[in-house]
């Protein structure tokens, strides 16, 4: 029960739900970046949603299986193929021992989650076995899926499932994020307010796990902020002195210095891991009695279909 | 005596968080008790998803689903200390060996430029304090300390460096810490330390740990 690494790709990491619950201590809570593609990777292959799998970041990974597996790939768009023939996304699908997996560019969104019954096994460390490079924590060793590794795989959970219609995430190059106001909103400038709400920014080559410089209209203070440290969560957009904004993700820092100007809500964060560098990335203004009932309908629909799911 | 504090504001942090902010000028070690205090009492209740205390603020991160902002703001001031008479833990003593300067400390100049002082004057009033741990965060052992004495302080790095080694000791404003591992950061580097502040492989996994205090040894 085990696959080889024949090419390790842009960044594959082994990621589970995360070690929530230890930001005082400066470990992100972490996780599959995009937790809800993660989730229906696992559903459709029989797992409970939360079972260690493959977030492949931008492509490149091929595997060999050793031996038969029911496997499925959710999230970002890659021309994916398992011995030639192209694997389609949200289903799942058998392939057997001596099979080759490719998984080559990527056509919209980040990061695609390969799921393998069984789930794959590695040593959890703080509850889990999400990999956090910059402590080198989870994974193998701490560290991202390299040429030749071996991973192993777990006992079989329960039978393939389907993904009824509707229920499949929309991935593109341009995420949009619904936000409210974070709690230094008050220092921007006038036209910085309009500003962040209004135009899109790109997301740079400075994206990875832990955030995102995005670049765009300058976005300015009204006055400045002498910060001292104060935590920061995944989903904050910090705005340093030069103006072009941090966005905080999944590994991001647990405190910050610079202005919090917006925090997105709880209902789109699964969405920051879908940033790839290039995007589009717009914020729109959710009011805070809306948020409540926004993630109320999201989770009610993927409740039924996923057990023990929500955003 | 105990010091007078204000109120702190409890105010939403986007839709599954709550701020909990006191206005303090500069540093105040009365408040960074409170902090504390509210911290333990929160995360005792085990309602929330983190509970992350701040020199000065704090942050309680929830569930939408399973609870308000409204409900969560009251819960916070139902354990809001007020008196802050309950003795703070003296915690350990540790000393922290330091390479000043040079390669280990890329923006000594900067300091001493700023603050019209040489390398050593530098060097002999960061290591004259003794420093308090106030928190422990932004990335795995990161050690914020106790205010740096005042010549010394210096506004952060107008755009953050992509790597900062592990050890790096920083100054930012009035705030001083330590970088328990290579990250990127905006403080500006004054010098470096061998010892490992967070070790994934070690029992305990961080050397030291919010309430220690901390004296830097130049070497």
């Amino acid at each position: 029960m085990s696959l080889t690494v024949l090419q390790s790709g842009t960044q594959t990491l082994i990621m589970d739900a995360g070690r929530p619950g230890y930001r005082h201590q400066g470990i992100p809570g972490g996780g599959a970046a995009d937790r809800l593609s993660f989730a229906i990777a696992n559903h459709l292959v029989g797992n409970k949603w939360d079972t260690p799998a493959l977030e492949c970041a931008l492509g490149g990974l091929h595997i060999r299986f050793e031996t038969d597996h029911l496997i499925a790939l959710s999230g970002a768009q890659m021309w994916s193929q398992n011995q030639g023939l192209n694997l389609p996304l949200n289903k799942a699908v058998r392939v057997d021992a001596g099979d080759i997996l490719t998984m080559s560019f990527t056509r919209a969104g980040c990061r695609a989650y390969l799921a393998i019954a069984g789930g794959v096994t590695a040593k959890p460390f703080m509850g889990s076995v999400s990999t956090y490079l910059p402590a080198k924590l989870g994974g193998l060793d701490g560290e991202a899926l390299k040429t030749g590794n071996t991973l192993h795989i777990g006992e079989v959970q329960g039978e393939a499932n389907s993904l009824p219609k509707g229920h499949t995430p929309i991935l593109s190059n341009h995420v949009v994020l619904r936000a409210q106001r974070g709690p230094e909103w008050d220092a921007l400038s006038d036209s910085a307010k309009r500003y962040l709400f209004t135009t899109p920014f790109y997301a740079t080559a400075a994206t990875d796990r832990m955030g995102s410089r995005l670049k765009g209209d300058q976005i300015t203070l009204g006055s400045p902020v002498k910060m001292t440290s104060s935590p920061l969560l995944p989903g904050s957009l910090q705005i340093p002195p030069d103006g072009q904004p941090i966005l905080t993700l999944a590994d991001g820092h647990c405190t910050g210095g610079y202005a919090r100007a917006l925090q997105v809500i709880q209902a789109d964060l699964w969405l920051l891991g879908q940033i790839a560098p290039g995007a589009a990335v717009s914020f729109r203004r959710s009011l805070s009695e809306d948020a409540a009932e926004i993630l109320r309908a999201k989770n009610s629909f993927y409740a039924d279909l996923i057990p023990g799911f929500s955003f | 005596m105990s010091p007078t504090v204000g109120q702190p504001k409890i105010t939403p942090y986007g839709d599954h968080a709550i701020l909990v902010d006191w206005e303090v000028e500069g540093f105040s070690d009365a408040v960074n008790d409170l902090v504390h205090e509210l911290s333990a009492n929160l995360r005792a209740s085990g309602k929330y998803i983190e509970v992350v205390p701040g020199y000065d603020s704090l942050v309680c991160v929830f569930d939408l689903a399973e609870r308000s902002a409204d409900s969560v703001k009251r819960h916070i001031e139902d354990h809001l200390v007020r008196d802050v008479s309950q003795t703070s833990n003296a915690g350990k003593m540790i000393d922290i060996p330091v390479h000043y300067g040079g390669e280990f400390g890329p923006d000594m100049e900067r300091i001493c430029d700023a603050s019209k002082l040489s390398a050593d004057k530098v060097i002999a009033k960061h290591s004259s304090e003794t420093y308090r741990v106030c928190m422990m965060g932004f990335i795995p052992g990161f050690t914020f300390l106790s205010p740096a004495p005042k010549a010394l302080h210096h506004p952060r790095l107008p755009t953050p460096r992509a790597k900062v080694p592990a050890g790096s000791i920083g100054i930012a404003n009035w705030q001083t810490g330590i970088y328990g591992l290579e990250s990127p950061g905006g403080w500006q580097i004054i010098g470096r330390t061998p010892l490992s502040i967070f070790e994934a492989s070690r029992q305990p996994l961080f050397l030291l740990n919010a309430g220690d205090r901390v004296r830097f040894i130049p070497q």
